[in-house]
């Protein structure tokens, strides 16, 4: 065979396409997009954090004026949508791409394309939703988006037509990647990776996924009536032609009970990987927790109404909504007594990630404890809408979720980046997180037991509400600095931090046996499982003898040596995005049918493309 | 009061600071508290509400007391006895699964007792009150009397109150902290509500709906009043204004030189009715129902007017197209202004009702409160058109006189 040399032009041009920003663009390998899920979402997170931060300066005082009602109305609305939509749903997304694949022991995930595709449409569905900001029609009628304050009659501005858009966009990219989560994970398992085989993330990623599925649906249809009210004039919200506000309200949380579990349940499991590792035992009742993963996500479909004891659904309605939820809380107390009886008996050790494990478990107890209250409806009548809900969901979402994606992004940092990251640093991070988040969030309490509503521009002076407020103002500004930290520490750790090796913290699962950061290919040798914890064989033993362990980085071979066969780069589903980003554009830009058919012409034809090339090239 | 069967609980859970802050709540530093609520239902929600919080108390502090000895007894130590290999423990894992589930019996049973007894049919012979929300106000009326007023609810002590709650546009949600739970405004519907309060008292009242710019700035304020007073306020309020009928003809053009004192008011026999307003006396106001808004800086000058040709301007201003003054004008769009002198705030609770402030509401309402539906009236403001400094603070002084 003849050498062929390359010129130097075609050599650069393939080395960009490798590793520069172009290896970003149209990459298919699942470890890539979740990385690119994660900076999108941590860059959502310092946006949505910024919002909050205005908030809380806002509220220091009685009768503030730092920022307008309408600004205000936007800000909470923007906090809102980001936090749910860019900030947990997609840290976890990075998660599920990162690591289902190496847990289940993958080359990489069912649908490679598809997963491109689903990243760059969520990228496009925040920036969508963002460029409001600059047109000052952020989205302004709370992320719940009531009918009829989002009708055209009383939201005629482009504001809800930003949300209303940038949800469904949102949507399609969410429910893309459930489809591709599933099928990865039913059919992609290693040999011997039986179902109860598979690591706890996995299974609680799993779980989730279905939730996905099941859940967008439901707000895809609502959200379309509400685009069709506003963009073609229908009536199924309009309140002078008959329309019934409660079908949004039901539609909406019919969704938006589980999307609650959808937000928690890949925390969840991020910690029951956590916490086996540094106390060197097994997860405690590992069977049980899947089951009551699976039991808090049917029930999680059953509960929606508790978000509506107000609306005067009669007392049958509320008895039954109340039980129900009552019930969830069941087999959500036994994940927090097995995550006890993990620690029990072990030997611990106080790694930032086991520190954030434990936190998780502290504090959403607290958040788990005041929504049995809520679920109590005459008590709950007295506490809805009033800031003790504000406490409740941010124990669980910022004292659950964020704090389970805390302890996942410590854990797995060596095994994203191959390098270790400055514990110093983390256990700074992490107590002004916990002292931080309980200062912010705690005084919320008695705000909301002392009668102070929600998503109030402002509060008169007199009503005993400025203590609380300037706490959680400063616990708001704590959370801030130690954000920051954390975005210090983390970049900086990639640039001096030691290497990692394959498996600095005695890993017990897959993702552990291979180098950090994994190859390409994931697995040179697709493994054979025969246990739940296939590193630790029996025994997790003590572990390293430092934590974290650095280990010299074996050398990596390449897939083309090992005649591993990966899919073909490809812009296509990038490409296929940006078409639709046109078509969202031309629809809020006054119904441009111009724009609106080119992207979809963009958009079809790259679909069609795409179907008719192979995933991986040809071998001849 | 008989004794609580679930006092046993009590003493099982009085674990100190977090139950003294969370009962802390209902000092007089903390006036909106939803503990030591005013009303009979509102008693029985309170017990409940602090049998589930005594109830998550002790769960809190079981599940962090166990989670802290784990973190001290299990601490990885050089030497130390490595970790013991449970994969679990049936036994426990039924028990925890079984233990919470009868916990949360004990609070199913008494929260559905409690759901049907406080959504029951109303007691005959209860108060009837309509409520009908509007962005960003409170519209009032007792059908019974005949009555429609605004952002101001006035309530007998010991009669059942029965609102039915409606909205004139989007959705608002009907909450008095201290008095009963919260019901929500939902358009094309009638909401139900009612209760008994038992205590005479000022109380706050607030939008807990999100329901647009001025969501924060949509208050009320009840007073819970004797039954005899009750009686006064309703005869006072039945009785049209005397004032602006007698002024009609009365009434002078402006024609008053710049800084000259303002003429006296005109006198005129008030009826008994008028003299006893029944309304809360104002000096007596808790300080808590009093707004302390600030007044925005660019309004804050104002002069004296007159009253009597304050009420000619009103005829003639943009005024009557959106507010009722019984037997003046027929507006339906504003708060009814009928009484608005013996009211105690202006703008949903917002401003204290006196002259400087209903000047500058005049002049213009969309700086004093976002999104007011009430437009710049001000010339001002306006450049041209619009009432002058003098006419506004005129139809101020009327309107102070509409007692």
């Amino acid at each position: 065979m003849a050498t062929i040399v390359q010129p130097p032009s075609v050599a650069r041009h393939k080395a960009r396409m490798e590793h520069g920003i172009w290896s970003w663009l149209n990459t298919t390998d699942h470890k890539k997009i979740g990385q690119l899920y994660l900076y999108t979402s941590l860059t959502w997170f310092l946006v949505g954090g910024l919002e909050a931060l205005f908030i809380r300066s806002q509220l220091w005082s009685p009768n503030g004026h730092l920022v307008s009602a309408e600004t205000y109305n936007q800000l909470f609305t923007m906090h809102g949508t980001t936090m749910v939509f860019l900030v947990i749903m997609p840290f976890s997304a990075a998660f599920f791409n990162f690591l289902i694949p190496l847990q289940i022991g993958a080359r990489d995930v069912a649908f490679p394309r598809l997963n491109a595709f689903s990243y760059w449409v969520f990228l496009l569905g925040g920036v969508f939703m963002n460029v409001s900001w600059l047109f000052k029609a952020a989205p302004d009628a709370g992320w719940f988006g009531y009918a009829p304050l989002t009708t055209k009659a009383y939201s005629p501005g482009l504001n809800i037509d930003f949300w209303v858009l940038g949800l469904q966009i949102l949507g399609l990219s969410s429910l893309a990647a459930a489809f591709n989560f599933i099928t990865t994970i039913i059919n992609l398992r290693a040999p011997g990776m039986r179902f109860m085989r598979m690591p706890i993330f996995t299974w609680m990623s799993f779980v989730t996924q279905f939730l996905l599925a099941l859940s967008f649906p439901i707000i895809t249809v609502a959200v379309t009536f509400l685009m069709f009210d506003r963009f073609f004039g229908t009536n199924f919200y309009t309140i002078a032609a008959g329309a019934d506000p409660l079908l949004w309200q039901h539609l909406f949380w019919l969704f938006g009970h589980p999307e609650v579990y959808i937000l928690i349940l890949p925390a969840f499991g991020l910690v029951s990987e956590v916490l086996p590792v540094f106390s060197r035992k097994p997860l405690f009742g590992y069977s049980v927790m899947v089951y009551s993963g699976m039991l808090i996500a049917f029930l999680g479909f059953g509960v929606w109404a508790h978000h509506m004891f107000a609306v005067g659904m009669g007392p049958v309605a509320d008895s039954a909504f109340s039980v129900m939820t009552m019930l969830i809380g069941i087999p959500t107390g036994v994940k927090i007594f097995n995550w006890l009886g993990t620690l029990w008996g072990g030997t611990l050790r106080f790694t930032t990630a086991m520190k954030f494990g434990i936190a998780l478990i502290a504090l959403f107890t607290i958040g788990g404890i005041s929504g049995v209250m809520h679920a109590s409806p005459p008590s709950d009548l007295q506490q809805t809408d009033s800031y003790f809900i504000v406490a409740h969901f941010h124990y669980v979402l910022f004292g659950g979720s964020m704090m389970g994606l805390f302890a996942g992004m410590y854990f797995y940092y060596p095994k994203i980046t191959g390098k270790l990251m400055s514990e110093k640093l983390g256990n700074v991070h992490f107590w002004l997180t916990f002292i931080g988040m309980n200062l912010t969030f705690f005084p919320m309490h008695f705000l909301g037991l002392t009668g102070m509503p929600r998503r109030t521009w402002t509060y008169d002076a007199n009503q005993g509400w400025e203590f609380d407020n300037r706490m959680a103002t400063v616990g708001a500004f704590t959370l801030a600095v130690a954000t920051l930290l954390f975005v210090f520490n983390w970049f900086r750790s990639m640039k001096t931090g030691k290497p990692a090796g394959n498996d600095p913290w005695g890993g017990a699962t897959l993702e552990w046996s291979i180098p950090s950061p994994p190859p390409e290919y994931n697995f040179a040798e697709l493994p054979n499982v025969t246990s739940r914890t296939p590193m630790w064989h029996g025994d997790p033993g003590p572990g390293p003898a430092t934590y974290p362990a650095a280990f010299t980085p074996a050398p990596v071979r390449t897939a083309s040596e090992l005649g591993i066969v990966l899919p073909t780069p490809t812009m296509k589903p990038l490409i296929a995005a940006m078409g639709l980003g046109v078509a969202f554009t031309g629809v809020i830009w006054h119904k441009n049918y111009i724009l609106i058919f080119l992207g979809a012409a963009i958009f079809v034809a790259t679909l069609y493309n795409w179907l008719l090339t192979p995933l991986e090239p040809e071998h001849h | 009061m008989t004794r609580h069967p679930r006092a046993r609980w009590r003493r099982f859970v009085s674990f100190a600071p977090l139950l003294v802050l969370a009962l802390a709540a209902c000092g007089p530093d903390v006036p909106n508290s939803i503990f030591g609520a005013h009303s009979e239902h509102g008693h029985q929600v309170d017990d409940l509400t602090r049998f589930l919080l005594e109830l998550g108390l002790g769960v809190f502090v079981f599940v962090e007391a166990l989670l802290i000895y784990a973190v001290f007894r299990y601490r990885h130590r050089e030497g130390g006895p490595p970790a013991q290999q449970i994969h679990g423990n049936t036994t426990l894992e039924i028990g925890w699964t079984f233990i919470p589930a009868v916990i949360l019996a004990f609070i199913a049973i008494p929260t559905v007792r409690l759901i049907f007894q406080t959504q029951a049919e109303a007691p005959a012979g209860s108060l009837q009150v309509e409520v009908i929300g509007h962005q960003w106000w409170w519209e009032f009326r007792y059908p019974e009397f005949n009555i429609v007023t605004a952002n101001e609810l006035y309530l007998p002590k010991g009669r059942a109150v029965n609102f039915s709650l409606r909205t004139n546009d989007v959705l608002h949600s009907f909450w008095m902290p201290q008095l009963n739970g919260k019901r929500d405004l939902i358009s094309n519907r009638t909401n139900h509500l009612w209760f008994t309060p038992d205590s005479i008292g000022a109380y706050n009242g607030f939008c807990a709906e999100f329901c647009g710019a001025s969501h924060a700035n949509m208050r009320f304020k009840v007073f819970v009043v004797s039954p005899e007073r009750f009686a006064q306020y309703v005869a006072h309020e039945q009785t049209p204004p005397v004032y602006p009928l007698a002024l009609d003809t009365a009434a002078k053009p402006a024609k008053v030189a710049k800084n000259a004192p303002p003429p006296p008011p005109p006198t005129i026999p008030l009826t008994q009715a008028q003299l006893n307003t029944g309304t809360w006396p104002t000096d007596s106001l808790p300080r808590w129902v009093v707004p302390a808004t600030p007044l925005p800086a660019m309004l804050a000058d104002t002069m004296p007017g007159d009253a009597a040709r304050g009420a000619a301007t009103f005829k003639t201003a943009p005024c009557i197209a959106c507010h009722t003054i019984q037997g003046v004008s027929a507006g339906v769009i504003g708060p009814n202004l009928t009484h608005v002198g013996s009211r105690t705030t202006i703008a949903a609770g917002l401003y204290p009702n006196d002259h400087a402030h209903l000047v500058a509401w005049i002049m213009d309402a969309p700086v004093m409160k976002p999104g007011s539906q009430m437009m710049t009236l001000g010339q001002r403001m306006m450049g041209t058109g619009g009432l002058t400094d003098q006419q506004i603070a005129d139809i101020a002084a009327y309107l102070s006189a509409l007692k």
